[in-house]
């Protein structure tokens, strides 16, 4: 309540000594006839706004500081260092810029406030000048192109050859939670059918049970990396867009109903690693009062949505961790196969409709990932590559179920 | 023109329902938009100030929050719907019915006629229907918020699956909010396109006796291109909204495939999401351009009157408007690094996006030129031009991080791209628009706007405008539009700043009703502006030759002859620092 009051009066405050100065002021102008003579006003706010200006200057300087609390730790991903590098040669060129230009516009404004007997400077034009000014921000843009275009190649590389050991894991967004299938010890995901046979509210991605590949496959409620293993994420979403958004590892892809997306990258830091450089920070030093131990204790790298997807698009948080590749190994053993899990719904499903489990080799009948390239072209030329993993592409309705009966 | 007799304008009365309402005439016409945008920009930022209540206290309760809206705000918190309601409106509002309509519909309005020697605009019809166009956008947007499923909620960009599944389970906001929302933009639209068509037509073809296009002040070079730039861009915005619109009517497939909602998957087959934001960005992104244009000439004008010096290259002031035209419309997709298109076109836009950046560059570097060795009069409109420049700055040199698609990978949709655009297209277009209102108030209004409030104004609004957006750049890893972060332990570090912002976004919207309040207040009872001192700041320009009090037709007499560029300030000839534009060239003097 107290605090209610007190912001009532300071915004009453503000009103009144507003207003009334106005009228001062402006009464006081006219009786003095001074209407438009701004002379006064000139050295007034050429002051003022070059008060202003330092102000400012030292805020913006400051707020690094103040802010450093905030900061992300170092790059979790091999991609998210090389992006780190590139946002601070980014963020040293755009503030020296910022920094002088803004510099000059006080000065400027200081030194040349209007006075009454001075003249200004007739100057309109001059091709020199503005060829300096052209040139240089082209030169300047010229280095960011050539190498943000270089690390985003990194990321999005044309030549589509897999990493030997590569963790493919997909990650399909719905409201408001990411389902994560991984391929079990077979290293193969169970084929999907998109069809109003297969979907239903127990099997939303459409698995197909036939496939033996399906039924190690396992759903893991906590997103599990392995250092310096190549991971890819093949992306959907089931219902509207999603973002796949991993903070720490600077890392993000859309997830589009009816279009595969992908990205992958190498994780560089395990948990503990992180946790370890999250002492130096104060925020993460400081104490729980929950748990009455420093933060960092708890910390766990976390997945979240970067693409509004409803009323609960806040909600889509899932823990990740990264993980020696023993411990990935031992996490992998405690995680049961959803069709083991399920095992005696789904073969009465199965039963019902006079099919059996494993039975059968077919294909998705949707595209897999293929670097975000939807032309066909690409999709062609992409199938070799993901035969790899197991999967074909086959654009044609349900020909894998055609194939079973 | 020129040489046209005035007949009988001005002479014949016009009943209150035609001067006042149903006006024809523009200048009447720009104070009708000037007046709508005041309206939107309260309704627009007292929506930023509630859902700030929100993301500040996320915590507390506010009961009065209940009185107030009822069901959205049980138990004194705003709910999640509603927030997602309020954020749309809140874009939709600003970008489109306040910077683009309020904006360039007060200026074009104004200055088109005034400045290049015209009665009117070519189609004094058109434009009275542009303007009531706009207002029934509003009034259809207005009414999406009291429906009983609330209004939009998909964001102002309105992607589909989202926007497009007419399904109450998946998003209440995407019943008939959604269809009020395209609907009503199919009218601004329409608004927007009668504007547009008439602007043009009236710059190329109505110019006075010796008005060249090399003669033309830049407010209305900007305008010309702004106008252009509508007329080419939002035509496919109405075509994106129409197909949504089959998607959720017609069960069409344009946007939509392989859905699966609670389980069932839906019909639509083979439609693309991304398509949409194709079309959608091939308007949005030119959309910025249309908000900032006018504001580059505004700030032109106002800072070269101003500092009583030639606008520093003028020609590549225009040259750079139109470089940023043509490369305005290759950059859309720039919006759509992360949307899963091919990765190679990225490649393609960030090099066209970045070379945006040369263009803008020449504009602020010939800003600060114009300043240079002037002699400053620093009224308050020249401080909001002066303002304007630092915000632009600020604002445009981080765009050279987003615009880079490698680092746009972790920045995508956080609110490091929320304290960009708010500064270079939110503030930065504000801060024009309030100097061109300082400005030309007794132009608009032939009576003084104060200029104390005005200067108060001014502090207030760039510290708390700072004071907003600088931390939100330290916010970099928050994704934009939680309703919560604390959930996160990544995320719930922010919460202190989080309520320092919220603070001052409550001082600036104080601030601007202030604002407000000297207009109403000078507008009724302000110093008059009288026949006296008809160009009391000693401007080059046509408007300031016409009587103080409005007419019909603008000049009583001929329509004056112009004679030399507008920027003749302090050329050393005539008694004067400046030579307006309907003075002959003396022996001596060069022309430009």
């Amino acid at each position: 309540m107290l605090n209610i009051l007190l912001t009532l009066a300071v915004i009453i405050l503000f009103y009144t000594v507003a207003l009334f100065l106005g009228g001062i002021v402006e009464r006081v102008r006219a009786l003095k006839g001074e209407e438009l003579d701004y002379t006064k006003n000139n050295q007034t706010h050429g002051k003022l706004f070059l008060i202003y200006g330092v102000f400012f200057l030292l805020m913006f300087a400051f707020s690094f500081k103040y802010m450093d609390f905030a900061s992300l730790p170092k790059a979790a991903s091999n991609w998210g260092v090389e992006i780190d590098e590139l946002f601070v040669i980014t963020a040293w060129i755009t503030g020296i810029i910022f920094v002088v230009t803004h510099i000059a516009l006080f000065y400027f404004v200081w030194k040349y406030r209007g006075e009454k007997d001075k003249k200004a400077t007739f100057f309109a034009h001059s091709s020199t000048l503005e060829l300096v000014w052209t040139s240089i921000p082209a030169l300047a843009m010229a280095v960011l192109v050539v190498m943000g275009l270089k690390t985003w190649f990194n990321v999005f590389p044309n030549k589509k050859t897999l990493p030997a050991n590569q963790l493919t894991i997909e990650a399909t967004g719905k409201q408001f939670n990411w389902m994560l299938r991984y391929p079990g010890p077979d290293g193969v995901f169970g084929r999907r059918v998109l069809s109003k046979e297969f979907v239903s509210p127990d099997n939303e991605l459409g698995i197909d049970w036939t496939d033996p590949a399906s039924h190690d496959d396992f759903f893991a409620s906590e997103l599990y990396m392995v250092k310096g293993r190549p991971v890819r994420f093949n992306l959907g979403a089931l219902d509207v867009l999603h973002s796949f958004y991993l903070p720490h590892f600077r890392m993000k892809m859309d997830c589009v109903p009816g279009v595969p997306t992908g990205i992958g990258f190498t994780p560089t830091m395990t948990d503990d690693e992180t946790r370890e450089l999250l002492k130096s920070n104060s925020h993460w030093a400081s104490i729980d009062p929950e748990t009455n131990e420093p933060r960092y204790v708890k910390f766990n790298y976390e997945l979240a949505c970067a693409e509004l997807c409803g009323k609960s698009h806040y909600g889509m948080m899932m823990p990740a961790h990264v993980v020696s590749q023993s411990k990935f190994e031992e996490w992998t053993k405690t995680q049961k196969p959803f069709f083991e899990v399920n095992k005696d719904r789904i073969q009465a499903w199965l039963a019902a409709r006079n099919l059996s489990a494993g039975a059968s080799k077919g294909s998705n009948n949707y595209a897999a990932f293929n670097g975000g390239d939807t032309s066909k072209k690409a999709l062609k030329l992409d199938s070799n590559m993901t035969k790899v993993e197991g999967a074909t592409h086959n654009i044609a309705d349900n020909k894998a179920t055609e194939g079973k009966q | 023109m020129a040489t046209i007799a005035h007949g009988d304008h001005g002479h014949h009365e016009e009943s209150f329902l035609e001067k006042y309402i149903f006006s024809q005439d523009h200048k009447m016409i720009a104070r009708q938009f000037l007046f709508t945008g005041i309206f939107w920009s309260i309704v627009g930022a007292a929506m930023s100030v509630l859902f700030r209540l929100q993301l500040g206290w996320p915590n507390e309760t506010f009961p009065f929050l209940e009185t107030l809206l009822g069901k959205w705000a049980e138990g004194g918190r705003i709910s999640n719907e509603f927030y997602y309601s309020l954020v749309t409106m809140h874009g939709t509002i600003l970008v489109f019915f306040v910077l683009t309509a309020g904006l360039s519909g007060t200026f074009a309005n104004l200055l088109i006629p005034y400045q290049i020697g015209a009665r009117d605009m070519a189609s004094p019809f058109m434009n009275m229907l542009s303007y009531w166009f706009f207002l029934l956008a509003g009034l259809l947007m207005l009414f999406s918020l009291f429906l009983q499923t609330g209004a939009a909620s998909g964001g102002w960009t309105m992607y589909p699956p989202l926007s497009g599944i007419r399904d109450a389970k998946v998003n209440a906001g995407s019943m008939w909010g959604t269809d009020l929302w395209f609907f009503s933009m199919s009218m601004f639209i329409v608004s927007s396109l009668l504007g547009g068509l008439n602007y043009i037509a009236t710059i190329l073809n109505l110019r006075t006796k010796g008005m060249t296009m090399w003669r033309l002040p830049l407010p209305v070079w900007a305008l010309l291109f702004t106008a252009i730039l509508g007329v080419l861009a939002f035509p496919p915005l109405l075509s994106a909204a129409l197909l949504l619109e089959f998607d959720r009517i017609f069960d069409t497939s344009f946007y939509l495939s392989d859905i699966v909602v609670g389980g069932n998957l839906l019909d639509y087959k083979g439609g693309s999401p991304i398509l949409y934001q194709h079309l959608f960005w091939f308007l949005g992104h030119p959309e910025v351009y249309i908000i900032i244009l006018p504001a580059f000439g505004i700030t032109s004008e106002v800072l070269s009157v101003n500092s009583r010096k030639p606008v520093f290259g003028y020609k590549a002031m225009v040259y750079a408007i139109g470089i940023i035209v043509l490369l305005g419309f290759l950059v859309w997709a720039h919006h759509m690094y992360m949307s899963g298109m091919n990765p190679f076109l990225g490649s393609i836009f960030t090099l066209f996006t970045l070379l945006i950046a040369v263009p803008s560059a020449v504009k602020v570097f010939n800003w600060l030129t114009t300043i240079w060795k002037g002699n400053l009069r620093l009224t308050p409109a020249m401080m909001f031009a002066l303002g304007f420049v630092s915000l632009f700055i600020s604002g445009g040199l981080t765009g050279l991080f987003l615009g880079n698609s490698a680092i746009d990978i972790p920045l995508h949709d956080t609110y490091f791209v929320v304290a960009h655009f708010h500064i270079v297209m939110g503030v930065a277009a504000f801060f024009a628009m309030f100097a061109g209102v300082y400005h030309w108030f007794p132009k608009m209004f032939g009576r003084y706007i104060n200029d104390t409030l005005g200067y108060v104004h001014f502090y207030t609004t760039i510290i708390s405008a700072y004071a907003i957006f600088i931390p939100m750049h330290f916010m970099l890893s928050l994704p934009r539009r939680y309703y919560v972060f604390s959930n996160y332990q990544t995320f719930n570090i922010f919460e202190d700043v989080s309520k320092f912002i919220s603070v001052f976004a409550i001082i600036s919207f104080m601030a601007q009703i202030l604002f407000v309040v000297n207009i109403v207040y000078s507008a009724l009872k302000g110093r008059k502006f009288t026949s006296e001192n008809l160009n009391p700041w000693g401007s080059n320009t046509l408007e300031w030759t016409t009587p103080a009090e409005h007419i019909h037709g603008n000049w009583p007499g001929e329509i004056p002859e112009v004679y030399r560029w507008p920027y003749d300030y302090s050329t050393g000839h005539g008694n004067t620092d400046f030579r307006p534009q309907t003075e002959p060239l003396q022996e001596g003097e060069d022309a430009h």
